[in-house]
């Protein structure tokens, strides 16, 4: 299987949800997407990111927001240029990041989570049991990355 | 690194002694979309003509590629373009006859751009301008100041009259100018989240001042509300700093709060003994609690 080569899979620019009209910066958005992505798996080790002009006009955004996000995450090792072609992710990460780094990831999630729990003075059994319902009633398959052939290629 | 396409420094305008531009500076950088946000009457028009040399400056000076824009070479002029509020065509004129008389301007025409901007746009070239719709009108006028490619493009309230799906693709032509890289637009509207999507700077004009200057995601990092629960003494009495508003209720309050830091954060947990939540705002948001 070619999965984990080079670029024989690309992830479509409309898998990340951007919210312009949001209290949270639009590099900010994209760049917890790309390392939750990688970090959970579902964007493989040599899978071929959007480029910058296809996912800034899938989204309408300033080009220069993805090519920051890009630029961070390649400083970070997460992602890698390739000469002249699309970002892939980094091929020295493991395909699924250790149990740690993904747990890692949720932290800022979870620090709302429990302050909004404390300001409502649930206790951590409520807000447990709550969670618990929550994650049977979610489908997984609905937050997998659609990940897909590389038409080009 | 490439020089600036426009520098201004210290720009006032005043007509009949009423001022409406007082002491503006600032910069578009090859590269840059450059959003100008301002509720009516705070000189968002003017600030964009005298970038354009429509009108001299009363002082201070302002510059496009390294000439005053109000003696600009003709050479410089056909390296910008503009869509102002009011459209400036030719009513007499077929949509086809308006661009032809346009295209005889520019050596950089680009066809193609524009036959495809005129297909999506259903632009009928047989139909008179005075003819056409408002919103038409205002794609013709689009068109014509994207057809000659320019390095500089400056747009006063293009969107207006657009429907959605035409804002749409009117948007799309933006990030492709910005995608070239050495190109730059300067875009005024009050479509707030049009702003927030495409600008990488916003300038915030309030009473004929540059309020606010800067990177959009740096002035969400800035502004932000703060919910305050749990107090010790009642919020009434504290003097939140860096406030531009407070809300109160019985036993919480809601600020929205300028130049956000974690000194900031513990500065006003200090003075309020509360626990503090904080929200990111929109760019609306901050824009309305900067005119509260």
């Amino acid at each position: 299987m070619h999965y984990y080569t080079n670029a024989h899979w690309h992830i479509e620019a409309d898998v990340f949800v951007l919210r312009p009209h949001s209290g949270v910066p639009l590099h900010r958005q994209l760049y917890e997407q790309i390392r939750r992505l990688v970090a959970g798996g579902q964007l493989a080790p040599g899978t071929a990111l959007p480029s910058i002009r296809e996912l800034a006009l899938t989204h309408t955004i300033n080009p220069m927001t993805v090519s920051k996000v890009y630029a961070r995450l390649e400083a970070e090792g997460v992602l890698e240029r390739n000469r002249g072609k699309l970002m892939t992710v980094a091929a020295q990460r493991s395909a699924q990041a250790t149990h740690s780094a993904r747990l890692a990831a949720l932290e800022q999630p979870l620090e709302n989570l429990v302050l909004a729990a404390r300001q409502l003075e649930l206790d951590a059994d409520a807000v447990v049991e709550a969670l618990k319902e929550k994650w049977e009633m979610s489908d997984a398959a609905t937050v997998r990355g659609r990940a897909r052939p590389n038409k080009s290629v | 690194m490439q020089p600036p396409y426009v520098v201004a420094h210290d720009l006032t305008k005043a007509f009949d002694s009423k001022s409406v531009l007082s002491g503006v500076s600032f910069e578009v950088r090859p590269g840059d979309v450059i959003g100008v946000l301002g509720k009516n009457g705070a000189g968002k028009t003017t600030l964009l003509e005298l970038v354009l040399g429509f009108t001299p400056p009363s002082s201070g000076r302002v510059e496009i590629l390294g000439h005053e824009s109000y003696r600009l070479p003709g050479a410089v002029k056909t390296r910008v373009g503009f869509v102002p509020q009011q459209d400036e065509l030719v009513n007499q004129l077929t949509a086809g006859d308006q661009l032809k008389l346009i295209r005889s301007f520019y050596r950089t025409w680009d066809d193609a751009l524009v036959a495809r901007l005129v297909a999506t746009w259903d632009i009928d070239l047989r139909q008179r301008v005075k003819n056409m719709s408002v919103g038409q009108r205002q794609k013709l006028s689009i068109v014509i100041a994207l057809g000659h490619r320019p390095d500089l493009l400056i747009l006063d309230e293009p969107v207006a009259s657009l429907d959605p799906l035409a804002r749409r693709h009117f948007l799309e032509q933006i990030v492709e100018i910005a995608a070239d890289g050495n190109r730059s637009v300067v875009l005024s509207s009050h479509i707030v989240s049009d702003i927030e999507r495409l600008a990488n700077k916003i300038w915030i004009l309030k009473d004929g001042r540059l309020h606010w200057a800067g990177d959009v995601d740096d002035l969400k990092d800035s502004v932000v509300r703060v919910h305050l629960h749990g107090a010790r003494l009642p919020l009434r009495d504290v003097r939140i700093p860096n406030a531009l508003s407070v809300d109160y209720g019985d036993t919480y309050a809601t600020a929205i709060v300028h130049d956000w830091s974690a000194a900031l954060e513990a500065e006003i947990a200090g003075l309020t003994g509360a626990q503090l939540e904080v929200e990111g705002l929109t760019l609306e948001d901050i824009f309305l609690a900067m005119h509260r």
